[in-house]
């Protein structure tokens, strides 16, 4: 066992989540709105704040946000979960079975039941058992992809349509909807080509129109859990097992079942992420669908620092740049939009009077802008790279603000503190 | 004493535990990595109609030519009843069975693909004249396995093997795509048309691009084309990938196409949802093409109907017709091409969504079987 944390976690001090810097981010996300339509008026193109760009990205953020937001849960309760991937595959799979047994309801439900039951796996090996944090992760990982697998060979038969790699289709389709009026007066509103007000009306009506309801439920998730865990005896509960359990069980907390809680629910979502997958997206279940969606949605938590909101800009963030490098001709921009951004960043930097990551930023900046100028065409491997890019800025710069849960990672057995 | 018993038990807890592990490994492994490589462009399918049916031909009494005969069949990840390639060459195997008489071993890997070439090896010790490798995953398995063996008779699917006793069966996909590619152009109405494909800078895919491009410019020479791939080499996912597939094909039939292509295996699936949704939200149909089997009849019933056509890649008339060469003049080695001339690719007409254009696709067909017509491959 490592030392013991002997001061209260830190994290129990903030009391707010990171709601008290509501104020900063609407900022940092209003600036970030400005360069961009900044920057697709220099470049030339209209996909960054296209309707459809931004209804893509956000299609593509939910699963992500919802293994990260599974993450939140484990983490907090002081349970390494490297398992996501996994759960979310389970999700996947359990998601398409009742989903083509008894429709696209019952998939999301089942999907969650099957991530939860790989959570519970993981919370046995690692809070019952102790087992390292990492290595049941990864057992999880491995078992879930070679089970899910045993399972479609042993039920999706020839004659049911499906294979040892798919399923067959899910029954239905979960419905969609616009938001009255708003999603049509900013639809008319970007469609005028006014700079700035377009491009933010472009972006809302491309997030208010044909919204799926599973999106609408996977997004009220956020606030949720913010309330959960920052607004409730519970939530402190929890996150008291993962600061500090010592003194957290010395004052009557179960924090056993307290990790058992995270880590399970931790799968529910994954496995949730999974059946989004399934049943808003691809319809049937493929082997190898989540494409490591599960791993991605660990590096947008860590980017959000831990927290719900942070936690979905980080997956946004993955999802903006996979729906511009899907669409047509919007890429090369993303030089241009990366050379602004460091420049922003180096900016910043000096403000706070850090020379040498200022210099090295702005460097980067020049030479992506000098890349921008002097080309037209970008290699897709560069927009594959560029959430991963901004991660690690954000990491390089932010790390030291960054902070975990004390006791993260750390094999706690009751009694311990006595 | 006592801490003898618990030594010993600490050290059967610990080969429990190894032996746990050992077992998920061999039911997991890398597995979505291996079947996406292995699974490269080949879908989501059944074997064809055509290719059941031809199964069942008249037996006849007479001896079987194939009598006696020894053939092994090395399948990739999925092994039978994968609905997609490993299915279509059990097809063709199940046809020799059937017409030639010849006697059938099957080997399929473990999940991660580890055993291919013990597979080889085993299938050539037993004694078979001649061992199919499913998949171009195969080629450096095949490659160790055929010099160790000079006197059995190797084929690869999809890769090229360059040695005396391996036949490397290989296929004019862009050919077949020519063909789909055609439909499609005459099947807009928006004189926009798709196409999706899994990985780029694999080589293979864009062979698809290059002749989909082709046969579209040749019936219709004022056609805009919309291409756009999932991921980049190294990158598999794109094969496997719907929810991207998905976003792509909404992208391009937002941005006015209405025929979409794609080679990108399972991530096709997005496509036809694409099409079911973009047909559903804006009332005028916009199409989906299909790639290596006949989609129409594997995907859910629900999208079929979006399905125009299908370009078909025959791994079951490859498997067949190797077999039937070997049967009748013996060792065959070098690069076999299955093309348009031999029904090696084609395209599907199931739905009956194209029967008004049959006759043209036919002559554009026929023109490339002439050799009136080359079709780029890149």
């Amino acid at each position: 066992m490592t030392a013991k944390i002997t001061s209260l976690g830190a994290g129990l001090m903030e009391r707010t989540g990171r709601m008290s810097s509501a104020r900063k981010y609407a900022l940092l996300f209003i600036l970030g709105l400005f360069v961009l339509s900044l920057v697709q008026l220099i470049a030339g193109t209209k996909q960054l704040t296209a309707p459809g760009t931004w209804g893509a990205a956000l299609r593509l953020t939910v699963p992500i946000m919802l293994a990260a937001l599974g993450g939140l849960y484990s983490e907090r309760s002081g349970v390494i979960n490297i398992g996501l991937e996994g759960m979310m595959i389970a999700g996947t799979w359990f998601g398409a079975w009742a989903g083509w047994q008894y429709g696209p309801w019952a998939g999301i439900a089942f999907g969650l039941i099957g991530g939860a039951l790989f959570g519970l796996i993981h919370a046995i090996a690692t809070v019952t058992f102790a087992v390292d944090q990492i290595v049941s992760g990864v057992a999880i990982n491995i078992l879930a992809a070679g089970s899910m697998r045993f399972l479609s060979s042993a039920l999706y038969t020839a004659d049911t349509g499906g294979g040892a790699t798919q399923s067959p289709r899910i029954q239905g389709f979960i419905g969609t909807f616009n938001v009255p009026l708003v999603s049509e007066w900013l639809g008319a509103l970007s469609d005028r080509g006014w700079f700035f007000i377009s491009d933010v009306a472009g972006i809302g009506a491309g997030m208010t129109t044909r919204v799926s309801w599973f999106t609408l439920l996977a997004l009220v998730l956020i606030p949720a859990t913010w309330w959960l865990l920052w607004r409730t005896v519970w939530g402190l509960r929890l996150r008291s097992a993962g600061e500090n359990p010592w003194a957290a069980e010395s004052l009557g907390v179960p924090v056993l079942r307290m990790k058992y809680w995270g880590v399970v629910i931790s799968g529910a979502l994954a496995g949730m992420g999974g059946s989004y997958l399934v049943v808003v997206q691809a319809g049937i279940y493929r082997e190898g669908m989540t494409a490591g969606r599960g791993f991605i949605g660990l590096g947008a938590m860590i980017f959000g620092n831990y927290s719900p909101f942070g936690l979905l800009a980080g997956s946004g963030i993955f999802g903006y740049s996979d729906a511009l490098r899907l669409r047509q001709d919007s890429v090369h921009a993303i030089l241009l939009l990366l050379a602004i951004g460091l420049m922003m960043f180096g900016t910043y930097s000096l403000f706070k009077r850090n020379y040498q990551g200022s210099a090295t930023q702005g460097v980067f900046a020049m030479l992506f802008f000098i890349w921008w100028f002097t080309t037209d065409d970008v290699p897709g491997q560069i927009v594959t790279a560029t959430p991963y890019i901004v991660t690690l800025l954000v990491l390089t710069i932010a790390s030291q603000r960054l902070r975990f849960p004390a006791a993260d990672g750390v094999k706690y057995r009751r009694g311990e503190a006595h | 004493m006592r801490s003898e018993l618990k030594r010993r038990g600490r050290f059967l807890a610990l080969l429990f535990v190894f032996a746990l592990v050992a077992a998920a490994c061999g039911n997991g492994g890398d597995e979505t990595t291996a079947t996406t490589e292995a699974s490269t462009a080949e879908t989501t399918t059944t074997t064809t109609e055509a290719s059941t049916a031809e199964t069942t031909t008249t037996t006849t009494e007479a001896p079987k030519p194939g009598e006696g005969v020894k053939v092994g069949m090395a399948y990739d990840i999925g092994g039978r009843g994968d609905k997609s390639f490993n299915d279509s060459a059990a097809a063709g195997l199940d046809r020799a069975v059937a017409e030639l008489g010849v006697d059938a071993t099957e080997l399929e890997p473990t999940a991660g693909g580890e055993d291919r070439e013990e597979n080889l090896r085993l299938l050539a010790e037993d004694g078979n004249d001649v061992i199919f490798g499913i998949g171009f995953a195969f080629a450096d398995s095949i490659a160790a396995a055929a010099a160790d063996f000079p006197d059995t008779n190797f084929a690869i699917i999809d890769s090229v093997v360059d040695a005396p006793n391996v036949a490397s069966l290989v296929f004019a996909e862009h050919e077949g795509s020519a063909l789909v590619g055609a439909a499609a152009a005459l099947k807009t109405q928006t004189n926009t048309i798709g196409f999706i494909g899994g990985v780029a800078g694999l080589g293979l895919i864009e062979k698809f691009q290059a002749g989909y491009e082709f046969g579209a410019k040749q019936v219709n020479p004022d056609v805009e084309i919309l291409v756009q791939y999932l991921t980049e080499f190294p990158d598999f996912a794109g094969f496997n990938d719907p929810a991207k597939g998905k976003e792509a094909a909404l992208a391009m039939y937002e941005a006015g196409a209405d025929v979409v292509y794609h080679a990108a295996g399972g991530s096709g699936a997005g496509l036809f949802e694409a099409a079911k949704e973009t047909s559903e939200n804006t009332g005028s149909k916009v199409w989906a093409i299909g790639v290596d089997s006949d989609q129409y009849n594997t995907v859910g019933e629900e999208v079929r109907e979006y399905i125009l056509t299908s370009m078909l890649k025959r791994v079951d008339v490859a498997v067949f017709s190797t077999t039937e060469n070997f049967v009748l003049h013996g060792q065959q080695s070098g690069i076999v091409v299955f093309n348009l001339e031999v029904d090696g690719v084609g395209y599907s007409t199931s739905g009956g969504f194209i029967d008004d254009i049959t006759d043209q696709l036919e002559e554009l067909r026929l023109k490339i079987i002439s050799g009136e017509l080359e079709v780029p491959s890149e």
